[in-house]
């Protein structure tokens, strides 16, 4: 198993930090060239009429799932040491409504948000500004919030165990869903075009 | 649909619903740890992990396996302490040197299985744990009737229990020497009183 | 540098490249991407520089973000990954001659009033993403391609919000 590289020793945890802002480049990069760097452009999501946000989010989606999935079929990549993110299933639920509002109202999430500042849009400073602020204000509620935020703990709760099928198969049906989402998006915009 | 959107489309429905058939990642084959377990190549001596440890060797990941409050009272010296769950999802480069103990050597055994299992090649285990580093690398003891073997076995602990600050002794009663299978003892470790073995953990004190 | 901006690249392939990175991302350093956690980051590491790094990590909250007592957000992961983001983003629109300093908004609001939006929305998004324990890089891109139940209730709810809310905030863009 060669990768990560960071598990079989070809990275050191110094060469992680050197990758990170490598990789950042090209995380910042292809957002801005699908066109995620832009709110107003991004709230249209929302209204109907330019559904790239889907489009770009699910095709990178796919892309990573299915490329992993496959690495770790053939011994390239071992899977199970990539950290899989936290899940907290009610905290994420309502974290997740929260967030849905402030991206509708902002057009901009915590990276594009990035993105936007760098290319010189002030509104992106300002939902930096806010961002540091909602972080901030959670922070000093800690201790209110507490018991709900560590509520409901599933690690390593993957949709393969939830749905009782195996990796491939849920793959494969993620992947028909996201192409039908697709048609779907082409469908709606060339309705509203 | 113009072209490049139905290549990719095509391109990510095969790839993708392959995938569906595409079974699970091969694993190490269970005969090939099965004769491992019986060739008893799966196992390191307390003397050939002093060793390691006396080397220095950066490769080497020990890892302890008992209680907190177990590994606080003692510890083989660059262990860390660790559960079997961790085990199967602690990051280590592929040729990393795996060496578990735990207290009698069940849990070290199943940590070891698993490691193979994910694929690691170099993973072994004290058979007898903590107490067989106690007794042959701490505190080696020659009986007064020993053997050429078991004379030659302590002069090889002689220096590894001085470096790890233990005390070799000499003109030991055979009945008072600590028993293990390195002595020919039952593999349940039968003819080990547990008060003898811990008292000589205690007598450590580290 | 006066050239016209060039329209975007398609999201299809914006999204693979964009899937491509992460991908890499798993590869090289066994993680993926994020981005709200590099505000918690700096959150902590301004805290430990202004009130010292014990009363710092006496908050539950910032603790884990001082684990090596001042973690200087520069050796923080998703800080640099974040800063090279915004690198990223620039040179793209650089060379797509999309560089421009303006407030963006909809065509029926001031300027005034888009910023303090952005404002709004940003700590909406700040407090949500705390407890979702990521956003839609972290969570929904990076969670998502793995499989992770939390990180697809996410997507669900965020996308189910903002599409339920959308008849709200139509003074906003539309």
């Amino acid at each position: 198993m060669i990768a990560p590289f960071t598990s079989s020793g070809s990275i050191s945890e110094t060469g992680a930090l050197i990758a990170a802002p490598l990789i950042g480049v090209g995380f910042g990069w292809f957002l801005e060239r699908g066109g995620l760097g832009n709110a107003p452009k991004l709230a249209a999501q929302f209204y109907l009429t330019d559904l790239r946000v889907f489009k770009v989010m699910f095709s990178a989606l796919l892309t990573a799932m299915i490329g992993a999935f496959w690495l770790d079929r053939l011994g390239l990549l071992d899977l199970s040491l990539v950290s899989l993110p936290d899940t907290f299933l009610v905290p994420q639920a309502v974290g997740g409504v929260l967030f849905g509002a402030g991206f509708l109202i902002a057009g901009l999430c915590p990276g594009t948000t990035c993105v936007a500042a760098a290319t010189g849009r002030v509104d992106g400073l300002g939902v930096l500004g806010g961002l540091f602020a909602g972080v901030i204000f959670f922070d000093l509620n800690y201790g209110r919030l507490e018991h709900f935020y560590l509520s409901t703990p599933r690690e390593g709760f993957t949709l393969p165990h939830l749905i009782g099928a195996s990796e491939g198969v849920t793959v494969a049906i993620i992947t028909v869903v996201a192409l039908a989402g697709f048609v779907l998006a082409e469908r709606i915009e060339r309705s509203r075009a | 649909m113009n072209r490049l959107h139905r290549t990719l489309a095509i391109a990510a429905a095969t790839l993708g619903c392959t995938a569906a058939v595409a079974g699970r990642r091969p694993t190490t084959d269970p005969s090939v740890l099965a004769t491992e377990i019986d060739r008893e190549t799966d196992h390191v001596s307390a003397l050939d992990l002093a060793e390691q440890i006396m080397r220095n060797d950066a490769d080497l990941r020990l890892y302890d396996l008992r209680s907190a409050a177990e590994y606080e009272e003692f510890h083989i010296p660059r262990a860390q302490r660790t559960t079997v769950t961790d085990l199967t999802r602690t990051t280590l480069p592929a040729n990393a040197k795996i060496v578990l103990y735990s207290t009698g050597g069940a849990h070290a055994a199943q940590a070891w299985v698993l490691l193979r299992m994910r694929g690691f090649r170099n993973v072994s285990f004290l058979r007898e744990g903590a107490y067989e580093w106690t007794a042959r690398v701490l505190q080696p003891q020659l009986a007064v009737d020993a053997t050429a073997a078991e004379r030659a076995e302590f002069e090889r602990a002689k220096p590894m229990s001085r470096f790890f600050g233990g005390t070799a002794r000499t003109g030991v009663a055979r009945a008072e020497v600590l028993q293990g299978y390195w002595t020919g003892a039952a593999n349940d470790g039968s003819s080990v009183t547990t008060a003898g073995a811990t008292s000589v953990v205690r007598r450590q004190g580290c | 540098m006066n050239r016209s901006p060039k329209p975007y690249s398609d999201p299809y392939v914006a999204g693979v490249g964009l899937g491509a990175v992460l991908l890499g991302s798993y590869v090289l350093v066994g993680r993926g991407l994020g981005a709200s956690g590099a505000f918690s980051s700096v959150v902590a590491a301004g805290a430990a520089l202004t009130m010292g790094t014990e009363r710092a990590s006496s908050s539950a909250a910032m603790s884990p973000y001082l684990t090596h007592g001042f973690t200087s957000p520069l050796h923080d992961w998703l800080v640099l990954e974040l800063l090279g983001a915004a690198v990223g983003g620039f040179l793209s629109a650089y060379f797509a001659g999309r560089l421009k300093v303006r407030m963006e908004r909809g065509a029926h609001i001031t300027s005034r009033s888009r910023l303090v939006w952005a404002v709004f929305g940003g700590v909406l998004m700040g407090f949500g993403a705390k407890l979702a324990r990521g956003c839609t890089s972290g969570q929904a891109l990076t969670g998502g391609a793995l499989l992770s139940v939390g990180s697809w209730i996410f997507i669900a709810t965020c996308f189910a919000a903002a599409y339920l809310l959308s008849p709200f905030a139509k003074r906003l863009w539309l």
